[in-house]
């Protein structure tokens, strides 16, 4: 089980005016098990790297490794069909995808498309929902009934149910309301922690790199600049500055009081732990 | 489905892409009823060599003209067929078993492919050439006269510029969720006859729900900003006649006359 990019290209449009680099000489390996951001500024390729992840997207030079596949360039690997169910991959605004007239109809879709039957693909649809946090009561509704947070977990079930050991989100929480966005991450977070399931997400939000990400990769400009673990990550705010990324709010803080001559451990990155070292702090004094 | 090159601007900077799209217009449409004045092959030779002049001046490339004839080459081949087995002037040239091949049916079929290849050559350059916007713009300011007659033509400029503005939207789009649905495991290419109509039914309905929501958010931007369905407008951009826009008009009527003159004559 791996995720391993060898320096891949992709080109969009080439041998044309529209020609386009999206990714250029991207290596990289992804740990299996954890949760890794894809950070970067928009039109910087995060969405194109993830999407070479099922082979919707093929590399235009080099090659990479999902598990036992590989994808190589300009060729459809054999078997895609299975390399799409091993890797479940959830588009941005995803809600835009559902088609049924049921919401559970949509959900078991994805798993009779993989030759479950229609009774079974119903029974994992329906658990794939409660998972995502849809309310029973709502299974027989249509999609154009739901809110578009609800749409967009059931969207995310509709991935969830063709049981993935590796899950791919793209910006999962645009255009959520603040709760949404968090219950949102919680879900990706219990998932990886339950049933081991390697989860990358691309995002823009800091505080949820900071609060649910292991490591942490940056891209600019098609190439990978940056690839680290969390903590040597929010240690390089310069870094941060430079990107014009907001740091999350527990990172500001901790430098403002760096100016004022109050310095925290780097490792202190949750609120609790900070409050935890303020009061040990005010103790000593 | 970027290889789609039918109708598709492409922004070069050139001779032809500095016309006025007025311009464009009138003299495809003469270029277009020239094209069907039947004088053989001079009439097309010198149609053809306009083109080819035009072509160079547009700085298109050669490929991306070719492109643009294959949708059509299956087409091509059909009225070959069909030509030889109906067309029978002219002498025998071949005869298989009961077949007779006519001269008559080769040359009309040449005359045909000969037709169609010049008329996607014209129309697609004034696509490629001519922004859609500007196309509208155009076509508006051609049909102003009409609107004496109390017809809509501001609304209809106005409705085919928002549909040529949504074509490279919906085609994203279409591509976007064909890529989620295949992330699902829906198959486009393989699979029975009832897996395929789900497969592009998993396309249609979210296609149809987004297109249905954006129509509604424009109309909406659009009513905020102020429009008014059959309001007197102004407009920002001018279209401006110049010198170049003379000479082509000049030597597109110049071919048609002389087409109608070598017919008649």
């Amino acid at each position: 089980m791996s995720i391993h990019f060898e320096k891949v290209d992709h080109i969009y449009s080439p041998d044309t005016v529209f020609e386009f680099k999206a990714l250029e000489d991207v290596s990289l390996d992804i740990s299996i098990g954890r949760i890794t951001a894809i950070i970067g500024a928009t039109g910087s390729g995060k969405t194109t790297l993830v999407q070479h992840l099922n082979g919707l997207l093929l590399p235009s030079k080099g090659f990479l490794k999902v598990n036992d596949f590989t994808i190589k360039e300009n060729e459809k690997p054999k078997n895609i069909k299975e390399l799409r169910k091993q890797v479940g991959l959830v588009f941005q605004f995803a809600e835009y995808q559902l088609f049924e007239e049921t919401l559970i109809k949509d959900v078991a879709f994805g798993p009779k498309n993989f030759g479950v039957e229609e009774k079974e693909a119903e029974m994992i649809a329906a658990n794939a929902l409660v998972t995502a946090g849809i309310d029973p009561k709502d299974f027989n509704k249509s999609p154009l009934e739901l809110s578009g947070g609800q749409k967009r977990r059931v969207a995310i079930a509709g991935i969830l149910a063709m049981a993935p050991s590796i899950l791919v989100l793209d910006e999962p929480t645009a255009g959520l309301d603040p709760q949404g966005a968090k219950a949102m991450m919680e879900l990706f977070s219990m998932l990886n922690r339950e049933k081991g399931i390697t989860v990358l997400i691309v995002t823009h939000n800091m505080e949820h790199v900071l609060d649910y990400c292991d490591e942490v990769v940056v891209l600019e400009s098609g190439k990978v600049i940056m690839h680290t673990d969390k903590k040597q990550f929010f240690k390089n705010d310069q870094y941060m500055e430079k990107a014009s990324i907001d740091p999350p709010i527990i990172i500001s803080f901790k430098k403002m009081c760096q100016k004022q001559g109050v310095d925290f451990d780097t490792d202190v990155l949750t609120i609790d732990k900070l409050v935890d070292e303020i009061i040990k702090k005010r103790g000593k004094r | 489905m970027n290889n789609i090159t039918l109708g598709r601007f492409i922004p070069l900077n050139s001779f032809v892409h500095k016309l006025d799209p007025r311009t464009k217009i009138v003299a495809m449409m003469i270029l277009l009823v020239a094209i069907f004045i039947p004088v053989g092959f001079i009439g097309y030779g010198i149609i053809g060599v306009f083109l080819l002049i035009a072509l160079i001046l547009s700085k298109l490339s050669f490929s991306f003209v070719w492109k643009s004839f294959k949708p059509s080459l299956f087409m091509l081949v059909f009225l070959l067929i069909i030509n030889m087995f109906l067309i029978k002037t002219g002498d025998i040239w071949l005869t298989i078993g009961t077949f007779n091949l006519y001269s008559g049916a080769v040359i009309q079929t040449i005359y045909i492919v000969l037709r169609l290849l010049l008329m996607i050559v014209i129309t697609t350059m004034l696509t490629a050439t001519t922004k859609p916007l500007d196309l509208t713009m155009g076509l508006e300011d051609l049909l102003s006269p009409l609107a004496k007659l109390n017809v809509p033509t501001h609304d209809i400029a106005m409705m085919i510029s928002l549909a040529l503005r949504f074509i490279p939207t919906l085609l994203e789009e279409a591509q976007r969720i064909l890529k989620a649905q295949a992330s699902r495991g829906v198959d486009m290419e393989s699979g029975s006859f009832k897996e395929k109509i789900q497969a592009i039914l998993s396309l249609i309905v979210p296609l149809f729900v987004s297109s249905f929501q954006k129509a509604d958010d424009l109309a909406d931007a659009m009513e905020a900003r102020g429009y008014v369905v059959g309001a007197e407008r102004v407009r920002y951009k001018q279209l401006k006649f110049t010198f170049s826009d003379f000479i082509t008009l000049f030597s597109v009527t110049g071919i048609l006359a002389a087409l109608i003159l070598i017919k008649v004559l």
